[in-house]
């Protein structure tokens, strides 16, 4: 089971993303892809046929590595990367819609997409942290957001860095990740 | 040295560092109060790489420490004398000091909220306009200046102003702004922070600051408040 984290800007630049695997152990079967997903660099040519299979539901997507081989292996990752980048943008149509009416920064399950949940928390200086999840976990994620929070609080004050400035600082990661693996 | 060192703050640039170390250190005075600031003083600190981390430093450490007014005062001057300095007019000396403010406020409006919602079970952001204009008025100013400004208005000619009022601004309470310049309001640094805590929330705005003085109140300052239509329309909306 794995976690997807995206921190945006006001003006949806992604400042920092993770992707974070649960060591809890999961009610819905993981699918296929889900064991080779990340730290992918290279993009492979078939892209665009896995992410339509990936859209579709990611049952059929063990048939797309069947019918291309081995080169698909390394593409369904990519693939889902995409996808997972996707279904968080579009969520932020469901997420603005809400913030308007609703004051309160943690916006959970704002949307639904296949397999995926996605969460939201909205700082007060409109900086959207965005989660995608599978599984129910309402206590766990609002304590790791408000991990994040802080720890955004504590970057923004540093006077280098902009609304636009990608968080690039290792501690800033290394805490994420743990605040991760206590909560999620 | 056999001559005595004329005054110890002159000591800085003398050669013996004896008396000026002690001089420097923060810690000998009181009225600095940024405990959590790594010391420029490395006696201090074990070692050059050990600095703490920022995201080791607790954020509500410095909550209640004030900073001393004469302190910022000074850096203030420096800040309008070096601003004016590379621009051409009034007005643009009171949009740069604007966009300094700006990038404090967006700073502020985060940590105040932090620190006032992030115990809380729920925490919450403001959503509609007054209400956000009241915290501006008592929460921001509070926070900035340690205490609520002096009173909110709201335009009779026109629906899309609105004004915070302060009898007495701590930033500018110290300056004296030369006649042939007399349109300039230096509180235009208040104003940007003011335009950052609205534009976060999202409410954008045109903010400005102006001199209104009174009998009363000589350094009497006004920020006009010029919301845009788009905001209007939308707490329109939200009414019903």
């Amino acid at each position: 089971m794995s976690h997807h984290l995206f921190l945006l800007s006001p003006s949806d630049t992604p400042l920092y993303s993770l992707t974070h695997y649960s060591s809890k152990p999961s009610q819905a079967t993981s699918s296929p892809l889900a064991s080779n997903l990340p730290n992918l660099s290279n993009w492979s040519s078939s892209a665009f046929a896995g992410t339509f299979n990936a859209l579709s539901g990611a049952t059929s997507a063990s048939q797309a590595q069947q019918a291309q081989g081995g080169a698909a292996r390394i593409g369904g990752g990519q693939d889902r990367r995409h996808v997972i980048q996707m279904i968080a943008n579009a969520s932020l149509d469901a997420i603005e819609e809400v913030m308007r009416k609703d004051s309160v920064m943690y916006l959970k399950s704002v949307d639904k997409f296949n397999e995926w949940t996605v969460s939201a928390f909205v700082t007060p200086g409109n900086m959207k942290f965005v989660l995608l999840h599978e599984s129910r976990n309402d206590d766990g994620i609002k304590a790791f957001f408000n991990d994040v929070w802080e720890l955004y609080v504590k970057t923004m004050l540093n006077p280098f860095h902009t609304a636009h400035t990608p968080i690039r600082s290792p501690v800033f990661d290394a805490r994420v990740r743990a605040s991760a693996k206590k909560y999620l | 040295m056999a001559y005595p060192q004329p005054h110890p703050r002159f000591s800085v640039l003398s050669t013996s560092s004896l008396s000026s170390a002690e001089h420097l250190s923060p810690g000998s005075s009181s009225r600095f109060s940024l405990p959590s600031a790594p010391s420029i003083n490395t006696a201090s600190t074990p070692k050059p790489g050990t600095r703490p981390n920022i995201y080791d430093r607790p954020l509500n450490k410095t909550r209640n420490a004030e900073v001393s007014s004469a302190a910022f005062a000074f850096l203030f001057s420096e800040i309008v004398q070096y601003t004016q300095k590379r621009v051409s007019g009034i007005n643009d000396l009171e949009r740069r000091l604007n966009t300094l403010g700006y990038r404090i406020g967006t700073r502020v409006l985060e940590l105040m909220a932090w620190r006032n919602e992030s115990a809380s079970k729920a925490p919450k952001r403001e959503t509609r306009f007054l209400p956000a204009l009241m915290s501006i008025h008592t929460h921001v100013w509070r926070a900035v200046f340690g205490k609520p400004a002096d009173a909110i208005e709201k335009s009779v000619e026109n629906a899309d102003e609105y004004m915070i009022i302060d009898n007495d601004p701590p930033i500018t309470r110290n300056i004296s702004v030369p006649r042939d310049m007399s349109s300039l309001s230096c509180s235009s640094f208040t104003a940007g922070i003011v335009e950052a805590v609205l534009d976060g929330l999202g409410f954008s705005a045109r903010v400005t600051a102006h001199n209104t003085p009174t009998e009363q109140f000589p350094n009497r300052t006004t920020i006009l408040i010029k919301l845009e239509k788009s905001v209007l329309e939308r707490e329109e909306a939200l009414k019903t």
